[in-house]
């Protein structure tokens, strides 16, 4: 209950953050600019509206979780109007946890203000709506809710900057992770190869959440990825929570 | 009559950052706030009071000791559920109104939402903040912040307030009221601490004092019993008199505008004055006798340091 | 005590395990694995230089990497759709990069046996680096090599390698061989005779000795074989020998092979060979 106090009251502050529909104009002007890139493109004029609309609403959704998650709890501290809080009955996560909820609430609200949009582009092109579109934003949501949380987890110890650093560095070695793999794939085996193959099991893989082309060029999904995806975004974000409540806990709020 | 709150040999070391120069900022406090009293923290800038205020809130974690709070641990919850707190310097949510401010630490509280409207409406009109309770709080000035935060300190109907530095930077009017209010709290039967540097105020209003310099408790207990009556010298105006003749008796401070301020130790000695005042037909302005205040105790406790 | 202070680490490595385990599974199931597939979507020319911001050298690294991975794994079907459009786009990116242009004419010629377009890989990157050898050098060798065999073009390619500086002094070795089998014995011959002047490598030098005597008997034995017909029209039958042609007047002298020994004739098929094999000398 007391998270639920904290989500909400987050959600209201989030909600007036210029920066997030600052993001939105841009995201919605990129949507729209597929279509510019679309008359420069040799291929299907129309994957590339799709392609590059869906690219959007998933790199904004995550400048978006990174611009303000980093900002979140490090604004309560720095303005200390967490010392008022930390009076009233209420534990350590569930403040860290109220915070995270609240923001994912805007987040979902925000995509999908921004899948509106790309919906109604698309509908431009090919006079439907296409709602196989909102399964990838929907992959793209899970991908969402792990970046927010590793947010707030720097965002929990760390200055913005810094924070939206750490955060972006997770973001591209998440996007990047193929090319551990075909590095792996390089090396002989030996003590270097499994430390390496453990890194690649534990570091993000993103990808896992990007399902544009298999949506764009109705491509079958394999069976169990909505599984495999629901399951890795809520254990990978759950560890990341635990790893910030943990860093939280004991902090002196100077 | 139980205690409110209990430290016990607190000892707190800051190692900021980096660089691992470590602050010893409480070295062993220990003081108790007894129910239904006003309890007064006094100390100059930087001696450890809002350090200890952090310790008691969970907000700091000391390296050693004990605090209980209510009997529990700042750690717990329950702890805080009849505990109200005013930060020094509040800063509170700019974009929120003053009512909707309230309302979210009432929530927090888990005040039904039927009380909930009632009691805002209350309080607001108990710190007299009626036509801005509808403002975003970034509109509102430094005192109307003050009041608003007294607000949110009483939001759950607490038997402790805390209040750090609630009189700094207030003008005379300002901290007269902030003065009768803590004074209604006390009447009302909650306890009090606050904490202050201004000695004027601590002395007026609190049953208890401790004094902190330097991260240790100098001196503790009741006012009346830390500031005893005793006279020290008289301060006597008069004029008519010429100054030699005054000096047998004490110092002349000053002498202006034909009028001697004198300075008689011993307090036999103010009978005397007065019939030389009579007999040379001058004339008497004022008679002061000065007791021991606390700051002359605060004077003397630091001097020792 | 100890043990509330193991709580945390041991939820967080359990998570470590289970994220492991998860990603293990998820990569089991097949995708289409295109990561990056954006770059077809990327327009060409300055446009793309500029949407990179400044960092389009370390962008055609990427899109680099990718290709080749993407090029490289034969799954993927209509891979050819776009390879010329990515691999512009990487030159494009970066135009002074050698290694795309040779990569991309090497999948070319064995991924997707195209000839032509392995040329075109090479052109692209000798218009954009005038001043590398490599591009008509490796040019000359396709166009040698089966299938085109075009020994024109090969010239072509190696005469503009041969007079880069830098290039390999076997540049003009393949430029002299390339005009021998386009029959343009005389450019051959000089080029040649260049080499065995110059080369101070005794087996080179060897090398060039025999290229010179095959040049000299194709030319001696084309001349031998004009006179020969020749001589069959002015007299109605093949000459016994060859001294005959030149008794006969046909031939001004009959010339001998490059050390100096006589041809071989058969009168019976009307073959003129050598008398002994260049290589074998």
């Amino acid at each position: 209950m007391t998270i639920l106090v904290i989500a909400r009251h987050t959600f209201k502050e989030a909600v007036r953050d210029r920066i997030l529909y600052l993001l939105l104009f841009f995201s919605a002007l990129s949507i729209v600019l597929a279509r510019v890139l679309a008359v420069l493109t040799v291929g299907d004029r129309v994957k590339v509206v799709k392609d590059v609309g869906l690219a959007s609403i998933g790199f904004f959704g995550a400048l978006m979780a990174i611009l303000i998650g980093t900002g979140l709890v490090y604004k309560e501290i720095e303005k200390r109007t967490i010392f008022t809080l930390i009076s009233k009955p209420i534990r350590r996560f569930e403040f860290l946890l109220g915070k995270y909820l609240g923001l994912i609430w805007t987040l979902a609200v925000m995509i999908a203000a921004m899948t509106v949009i790309y919906l109604i582009v698309v509908f431009l092109h090919t006079f439907t709506i296409e709602f196989r579109m909102v399964l990838a934003v929907l992959f793209i949501f899970l991908e969402l809710i792990l970046i927010t949380a590793v947010a707030i987890l720097f965002s929990s110890f760390s200055t913005p900057i810094l924070s939206s650093l750490f955060a972006l560095s997770f973001y591209l070695i998440g996007h990047f992770s193929w090319s551990l793999e075909t590095l792996i794939k390089k090396t002989p085996p030996g003590t270097r190869r499994t430390l390496l193959r453990g890194l690649y099991a534990i570091l993000p893989d993103l990808e896992n959440f990007n399902i544009k082309t298999e949506v764009v060029q109705n491509l079958p999904l394999p069976a169990g990825l909505w599984l495999g995806a629901i399951g890795y975004s809520a254990v990978y974000t759950a560890f990341v929570l635990v790893l910030a409540v943990w860093i939280f806990r004991r902090r002196d709020f100077i | 009559m139980g205690n409110v709150l209990e430290l016990r040999d607190v000892k707190k070391t800051y190692k900021p950052g980096f660089i691992p120069k470590p602050k010893e900022v409480l070295k062993g406090v220990s003081f108790s706030v007894a129910e239904g009293e006003i309890f007064g923290y006094l100390g100059p800038n930087g001696a450890g009071k809002t350090s200890t205020i952090k310790c008691v809130l969970g907000l700091v974690y000391p390296d050693a000791g004990t605090i209980s709070l209510f009997g529990r641990s700042p750690l717990d919850p329950r702890a805080k559920d009849k505990l109200g707190f005013l930060p020094e310097n509040p800063y509170f949510y700019e974009y929120l109104t003053g009512r909707e401010f309230l309302d979210f630490y009432a929530q927090l509280f888990r005040v039904e939402k039927s009380e909930r409207a009632g009691r805002i409406d209350r309080l607001i009109k108990t710190v007299d903040l009626e036509r801005a309770a509808g403002l975003p709080l970034r509109k509102y000035s430094r005192g109307m912040l003050q009041r608003i935060g007294l607000a949110q300190a009483l939001i759950n109907e607490p038997t402790f307030v805390i209040l750090d530095e609630p009189l700094g930077g207030l003008d005379p009017l300002g901290r007269k009221e902030i003065r009768d209010i803590i004074l209604g709290l006390r009447d009302a039967g909650k306890t009090v601490l606050f904490t202050s540097h201004i000695l004027q105020d601590i002395e007026m209003i609190c049953d208890h004092v401790a004094i902190i310099v330097k991260g240790r408790i100098l001196n503790q207990g009741r006012l009346s019993e830390l500031v005893s009556e005793k006279i020290l010298f008289t301060e006597i105006t008069v004029s008519g008199i010429a100054e030699e003749d005054l000096r047998a008796f004490g110092d002349c401070v000053s002498v202006r505008d034909g009028r001697a301020l004198l300075k008689v130790p011993i307090e036999d000695d103010v009978p005397k004055v007065l019939d030389l005042v009579r007999e040379r037909g001058g004339r008497i302005y004022s008679l002061v006798p000065r007791t021991q205040t606390l700051e002359d105790i605060f004077v003397d406790t630091v001097a020792k340091q | 005590m100890v043990k509330r202070k193991l709580v945390f680490p041991a939820v967080l490595l359990l998570g470590l395990g289970a994220i492991a385990g998860l990603k293990i599974t998820l990569d089991a199931m097949t995708r289409v694995k295109q990561p990056g597939a954006g770059i077809v979507y990327l327009p060409a020319g300055p446009a793309v230089k500029a949407a990179t911001f400044g960092y389009s050298s370390f962008m055609a690294d990427i899109a680099y990497v990718w290709a080749i991975q993407y090029y490289g794994n034969s799954d993927i079907p209509d891979r050819l759709n776009n390879f010329n459009r990515i691999f512009t786009v990487i030159a494009d990116l970066d135009p002074k990069w050698v290694d795309p242009y040779l990569t991309a004419g090497l999948i070319a010629h064995y991924d997707f046996k195209d000839p032509e377009l392995t040329l075109k890989m090479y052109d692209e990157g000798a218009v954009r680096n005038p001043k590398e050898w490599i591009f008509p050098f490796e040019a000359g060798h396709y166009c040698a090599l089966p299938p085109l065999r075009d020994y024109e073009r090969a010239r072509a390619y190696y005469k503009i390698a041969m007079n880069i500086p830098g290039a390999p002094a076997i540049t003009k070795r393949l430029y002299a061989d390339a005009s021998f089998k386009t029959m343009d014995y005389k450019t051959s011959w000089e080029v040649w005779r260049e080499v065995y002047e110059t080369e101070t490598n005794p087996e080179i030098k060897k090398i060039a000795s025999n290229h010179l005597y095959q040049v000299k008997a194709a030319v001696d034995i084309a001349v031998l074989k004009v006179a020969l017909s020749k001589f069959r029209e002015q007299y109605g039958r093949a000459a016994r020998n060859l001294e005959e042609l030149a008794t006969a007047r046909v031939i001004g002298s009959v010339p001998a092979d490059f050390d100096g020994k006589d041809y071989v004739y058969d009168p019976q098929t009307g073959d003129i060979k050598t008398a002994v094999i260049p290589w074998k000398r």
